[in-house]
């Protein structure tokens, strides 16, 4: 019988798989539309040229460039991160497949999905601009792990701070400056944690940065959870 | 009526007080301690204001009852007013014990966080046209913020020693002879007083602002 | 086996009324048609309905054999289609159809989705792109979008938008398969939409 076999169907299936539809979903519309990515790394190789530009015939002593350049590389992260974490949402508002994706998906699994793809995006971000910055400054790192684990830990720290506020702003009248008002003071803990922990791992002595990876893995535990909380709430009125 | 009266005039009492009973606090370049008298109730008050506003966003959250918010809000705009005052005498002290407004040492980052989390909050308000919505959506963003706190109280220490090498505030107990300490819990008591005056003010306009609205209907 | 009780809604926004102390039951088999003038709450009422919005009071109801559907979980059993849902118009239509499919947990093979593009119609459709449709064929989509977890429930805004006559019978078929033993709810002023419901209710009134 039909009926019976769409109800019972609905409960083996998992958050996960249905978080997953839609991240698959979302990555699909970004590969055909570029509409999130092209805002974000357009910012971000704009940021990064500026700053190379500006501080790159500087002669900055090592030690200082510790310290200096960690600020400079998260600083364009974080804002290349605002000016595209927000586009998933801001999409479906105004294509009007919001109340559709609300007909048919469990709050939970909506937030996990988009979560993945806007942690997609990040990755995606920081792939690109890490590796070009480090090079294009000259950036002397000296334990390389270290930061990597900082870089990417708190990258995802950035996409779980901001998510649920991206499906905040989506539905307020004024989305781009408010999604940004919202997100940087719940990002900036983890954003001093990300840049004390770069500016540890490229210098030689004293600590290398491991206990900043924790606090910002905290920090990403600890905000996933409080929207998954939050995110049904706000979701269904 | 007579409390607020008596509210007046001990206010008045404390700042007299202030200036003649107390002593200036050694340590302090000449009379610069005094303006801790006021400056330090009033951070008091933001950061009671804040934990406030979040148990009311809770409680809203929770029981979706207007009143939780209106509470939430008066707490919060309240707590935006002292964290100004705050950060402006804070200001001031810092100019005229070490030279320069502004040094972004621990107190005076978090105080600014305290500051940019109370603007979004409003910010969010504001950009919300259905009632219930803004009220969901500010009790939702106050949790969130809240949730962050714990973080900038580790964290905020950490980059003044490794950033800025310079000395960091100790107001906290501003050398406590006995006359300084009943002029301080005093100012303490007045201020939280008036907190509480202003804070059951406010939520009585926004009740009375609710009944006209429903009853325009 | 359902039920749907809508007891004395009321919607106002900001600080104007919409309607209020609208009630109704519905049972498997029944069809309601709503009409109204524009503006008079038609969709906003579908809206509640489905649990997309909060009545300003008044409750809504769904019942599966006597037992309560908590309003969370009220999208299982509730199909829509209106105007302001759209679909993915980046995705095509079998590609729509399939992830519909796996985010209401129902089974998503690619076959079963192409019998109810069939279904609507749009089969030989089903690989191009859904947002190079005409509108007729975006509504069909939607139609078929709204039918593939077989909900009790089907609400209707307007179905007929920017349908043919080959269209509206598609329609008229749905309908029809759906009076066998679920509940239907059609917004609508067009007569020729709301002569498929047994009941009417005007909001204008």
């Amino acid at each position: 019988m039909k009926r019976g076999r769409s109800i019972t169907q609905t409960e083996s299936s998992t958050y996960l798989n249905e978080a997953l539809a839609i991240w698959v979903r979302d990555l699909r519309s970004e590969f055909r539309t570029r509409y999130a990515v092209n805002a974000i790394i357009m910012f971000a190789v704009t940021t990064l040229v500026a700053v190379s530009f500006s501080i790159g015939s500087f002669r900055i002593a090592d030690d200082e460039k510790s310290f200096l350049y960690a600020v400079l590389l998260w600083i364009i992260l974080v804002f290349s991160a605002l000016s595209g974490l927000s586009r998933s949402f801001v999409k479906e508002q105004e294509a009007g497949t919001i109340d559709t994706l609300k007909l048919s998906a469990r709050p939970q699994a909506v937030f996990l999905g988009k979560l993945f793809f806007n942690l997609t995006l990040l990755a995606s971000l920081e792939l690109i601009i890490v590796p070009v910055f480090v090079l294009l400054m000259r950036y002397p790192i000296a334990h390389p792990v270290p930061f990597v684990a900082n870089v990417v830990i708190a990258g995802l720290g950035l996409g779980a701070g901001t998510t649920i506020v991206a499906a905040m702003i989506a539905q307020a009248s004024t989305r781009g400056a408010l999604f940004s008002a919202l997100s940087f003071p719940l990002l900036l803990p983890l954003m001093i944690m990300a840049i004390k922990g770069c500016e540890q791992a490229s210098v030689r002595l004293g600590p290398v940065g491991w206990a900043e990876v924790r606090m910002a893995f905290a920090y990403l535990v600890i905000m996933v959870i409080v929207s998954l909380f939050l995110f049904p709430l706000i979701w269904e009125e | 009526m007579i409390y607020k009266i008596l509210l007046a005039l001990w206010m008045a009492l404390i700042i007299v007080a202030s200036f003649f009973y107390s002593e200036a606090a050694g340590g302090f370049p000449g009379e610069t301690s005094r303006i801790l008298f006021f400056h330090v109730p009033q951070a008091w008050i933001a950061t009671l204001s804040f934990l406030l506003s979040m148990i009311g966003s809770a409680i809203y959250l929770k029981k979706r009852t207007v009143d939780a918010d209106h509470f939430a809000l008066s707490a919060a705009e309240l707590g935006f007013l002292f964290c100004v005052l705050a950060t402006v005498t804070g200001s001031i002290f810092a100019k005229a014990t070490w030279g320069s407004f502004w040094n972004w040492d621990p107190r005076e980052t978090s105080i600014v966080i305290l500051l940019m989390i109370y603007g979004a909050y409003f910010a969010l308000r504001s950009a919300l046209a259905d009632p219930d919505k803004k009220r969901l959506f500010s009790a939702a963003y106050s949790i969130l913020a809240f949730a962050t706190v714990p973080f900038l109280v580790f964290v905020v220490p950490r980059i003044t020693t490794s950033l800025h090498p310079e000395d960091t505030m100790n107001p906290a107990s501003p050398g406590m002879d006995p006359r300084t300490l009943k002029v301080f819990l005093g100012s303490l008591l007045a201020y939280t007083t008036l907190f509480v005056w202003m804070l059951r003010l406010k939520i009585r306009l926004l009740r009375v602002e609710d009944k006209r609205d429903r009853e325009d209907l | 086996m359902y039920l749907l009780k809508v007891n004395s809604i009321c919607k106002y926004y900001s600080r104007t009324l919409l309607f209020k102390d609208v009630s109704f039951e519905l049972a498997g088999g029944d069809a309601l048609a709503v009409t109204g003038w524009n503006g008079s709450g038609k969709s906003t009422l579908m809206r509640i309905i489905a649990g997309l919005i909060r009545p300003s009071s008044g409750t809504v109801s769904m019942y599966y054999q006597d037992e309560v559907v908590p309003t969370d979980s009220r999208r299982r059993f509730v199909g829509m289609v209106a105007p302001a849902l759209s679909l993915y118009d980046e995705l095509t239509a079998i590609e729509n159809m399939v992830f519909f499919c796996k985010v209401r947990g129902v089974e998503s093979r690619e076959d079963t989705c192409r019998d109810m593009l069939r279904l609507v119609g749009l089969d030989d459709h089903a690989h191009k792109l859904s947002g190079r449709y005409s509108s007729g064929m975006k509504q069909r989509l939607k139609l078929a979008q709204a039918l593939l977890h077989h909900p009790p429930l089907l609400l209707l805004d307007e179905p007929g938008t920017n349908l043919d006559s080959k269209g509206m019978q598609i329609v008229w078929d749905i309908i029809e398969k759906q009076k066998q033993w679920g509940m239907t709810v059609i917004a609508s002023n067009e007569k020729r939409e709301v002569d498929y419901a047994d009941r009417i209710i005007n909001l204008s009134e």
